[in-house]
């Protein structure tokens, strides 16, 4: 392969210095993180037939991953309660930068890129305050911290941007944690989770909150649709033997619900899903639970599900979707429920986030 | 043996895990004995208020711990009937990051707010100010036990032990009419659908529990290395952090035996973690903030850690619980 990343390197050493794409990456689709077989950790682009396009080390377990919009360049947050984020050059495979939480916060394992792609915004705690924060980073300062905006509510997880190119949506899972107590849930009692959007100031603009009934559900990932209707996968907090519906819609000023297909495939989901995703095309929703080893595809009209011990990741393609699990095993269904299998000698952690352009 | 092998064979199935805990036996030498010792204890709470509700009391005293012993036994059962119009949190809002509890039992004492005046009036306040750990500040914190109106706060603490009794006649009541037929039953309804989800509820159950004991009983008092947080110990105004934590261990082990068949090295692993915090002459933890102390806070920490890790790549599998990289990994 000799081929642009020879030819750039040696660009490079004259000095003129061409812009890198995702083409020089090997064109991935999606990216992962996974624990590899030797039992190390890494982050791995993948193809929309599942194969693996690059591999990268990271430093420790991944967990999501925020997608560069132009430069080939991925911000890889470490599992919760992490204190580091680790921007991966995915042509030269290696770190080229790396992000610090400031003191009395830390990252949620969700970030995501403004439009233009100058600044990267992450999921935070002020742990000390238990409020949860949106810090906003500057990436042509190499990932420069700017400044920091609170996140509308407690203990959020996934954050969105919305196709208005400016407004941020933000998963507020309503639990407090503290690093002194590692991941224990420190106010289940009063717990109240809910979907804020913040304005291009930072402000909250709008608000969902699922209600009395629903205050121990923890709205966790999200998947925005071209349309600008936003999915949420959520993980229940009460009793365990209740077993919520775990995926709703909200279409900002219009209406919202939950899916439900019934208390049987209620049932298959355990009250807690993994991740969440829009096709983009027809623009069905998937979601997964990897405690129920399923992911359930709500389609106009119709409804899938698909087994797959410890499935987690999942990403629109098409009018179907691909999905990764703990197994190493990668999948993808279309709408009529075909497709294919591919087995890969890894663990794939939690999320498969789709690039951009795709 | 030998019977329950043949019946096997007659119908030519192989149990899907190797292990099959008897689900009854829990029910029956667990979970309902814990449930039935608070329900007696928390009314004989209630009664000892009703007697003499000073908080000095000598038989108010005894009471209250008798009554926090039994809650502190089955508060890893936290499922089912306990979560049932959060009455679990009503007894007991622990940990209390923001000090709800002694604001809104502050807020009672200086209105003297009627709404204490009746059980019912007192079931519709924040659950903060009800349970194990508001009466504790009643009864232990010298900053409460002469605020306000000596009336009003004997009216109080009655009406708090009254509650608490209420609550634990409710789950056990719960419990009794019908939550423990569903699980004796699992597989003929929809709550446990087969009994493989049974018991990997009470298993759930056993490993949260411990969780809790290990990372808040133990981890919020000890904070970082730079700042520990003693005050932050589980109950240290009425002196019980390390009595919860041996009452949980010994509440977990027996759980952990009746799950595990009476595992000998399971058991072996709470043995030294007891033995542990029998040996330390730290009642509330108030030794973090020394070298020394933390060492044995840390040494107990990291026994009972040794424990999890073993119900979770031993236990668990056994038990048909396989660990997935995601599924239990949480997000």
């Amino acid at each position: 392969m000799t081929d642009r990343r020879t030819f750039i390197a040696g660009l490079l050493a004259t000095g003129l210095v061409p812009t890198l794409t995702w083409a020089d990456a090997g064109s991935p689709a999606f990216v992962s993180a996974a624990r590899r077989a030797d039992g190390s950790f890494g982050l791995c682009g993948l193809s929309t037939t599942g194969q693996i396009v690059f591999e990268c080390a990271l430093p420790g377990r991944g967990h999501a991953a925020a997608c560069h919009p132009i430069q080939p360049e991925v911000v890889a947050f470490a599992r919760r309660p992490g204190t580091f984020a680790v921007v991966v050059n995915c042509v030269y495979r290696r770190e080229s930068a790396r992000l610090t939480a400031p003191d009395g916060r830390h990252f949620y394992g969700h970030g995501v890129f403004s439009g233009d792609g100058t600044l990267l915004y992450t999921t935070e705690n002020d742990y000390d305050a238990a409020r949860g924060m949106v810090g906003i980073w500057d990436v042509s300062r190499g990932y420069a911290r700017m400044g920091e905006v609170p996140s509308g509510g407690v203990g959020p997880h996934d954050i969105r941007l919305m196709p208005d190119g400016q407004t941020l949506v933000v998963a507020n899972g309503g639990i407090e944690t503290h690093p002194d107590t590692g991941r224990t849930k420190l106010n289940l009692h009063a717990m109240r989770s809910n979907l804020s959007y913040l304005d291009a100031l930072g402000q909250v603009a709008d608000q969902l909150d699922l209600g009395e009934l629903y205050r121990r559900h923890s709205i966790r990932h999200l998947a925005v649709g071209s349309d600008g209707r936003v999915a949420f996968a959520m993980q229940w907090q009460g009793d365990s033997a209740a077993r919520p519906p775990v995926l709703g819609l909200h279409h900002r000023g219009g209406q919202s619900g939950l899916f439900d297909a019934g208390a049987q495939s209620r049932a298959e989901m355990r009250g807690y899903a993994g991740s969440v995703a829009i096709a983009p095309v027809g623009h069905a929703i998937a979601v997964t639970s990897p405690r129920g080893g399923v992911c359930q595809i709500f389609g106009k009209g119709a409804f899938q599900e698909h087994r797959l011990p410890d499935v987690c990741g999942v990403a629109g393609l098409n009018e179907g979707f691909m999905m990764t699990a703990g197994t190493g095993r990668v999948l993808y269904r279309d709408r009529d429920g075909m497709g294919w299998d591919v087995q890969h000698a890894c663990a794939w952690d939690n999320h498969l986030i789709s690039l951009p352009a795709i | 043996m030998l019977r329950r092998l043949a019946a096997l064979l007659v119908l030519g199935v192989v149990p899907a895990s190797a292990e099959t805990s008897d689900i009854s036996a829990i029910l029956d030498g667990h979970v309902m004995p814990g449930y039935q010792t608070l329900a007696a204890q928390a009314e004989g709470l209630a009664s000892a208020a009703q007697e003499d509700c000073r908080p000095d009391a000598p038989g108010l005293r005894t009471a209250y711990h008798a009554a926090f012993d039994a809650w502190v036994g089955v508060s890893h059962l936290r499922f089912g009937p306990s979560e049932t119009e959060d009455r679990a949190f009503a007894l007991a809002f622990w940990p209390d990051s923001r000090g709800a509890t002694p604001r809104a039992v502050r807020d009672l004492i200086v209105q003297s707010d009627p709404v204490a005046d009746t059980l019912a009036g007192f079931q519709t306040v924040s659950i903060a100010a009800r349970g194990f750990y508001a009466l504790e500040f009643m009864l232990f914190d010298p900053a409460f036990v002469q605020a306000g109106e000596g009336a009003y706060r004997c009216g109080l603490v009655q009406v708090m032990s009254a509650d608490i009794a209420a609550n634990a006649q409710a789950i056990l009541t719960g419990w009794e009419g019908g939550y423990a037929d569903l699980m004796r039953q699992a597989g003929a309804n929809e709550t446990f659908r087969d009994r493989n989800e049974a018991i990997r509820q009470i298993f759930t159950a056993l490993s949260t529990g411990l969780e809790f004991t290990a990372q808040t009983r133990l981890g919020r008092p000890m904070g970082t290395f730079e700042r520990p947080r003693p005050m932050r110990a589980e109950a240290r105004r009425s002196g019980r952090s390390l009595r919860h934590v041996m009452l949980s261990l010994l509440a977990t082990r027996d759980l952990t035996a009746l799950l595990s068949d009476g595992d000998p090295d399971l058991d072996a692993a709470f043995a030294r973690a007891l033995d542990l915090a029998e040996r330390m002459d730290d009642p509330v933890f108030a030794g973090v903030s020394t070298p020394q102390g933390r060492f044995e806070v840390e040494a107990l920490q990291s026994a009972i850690d040794d424990i999890r890790r073993k119900v979770a790549q031993d236990l668990g599998p056994r038990l048909g619980i396989a660990a997935g990289f995601n599924a239990l990994d949480g997000d």
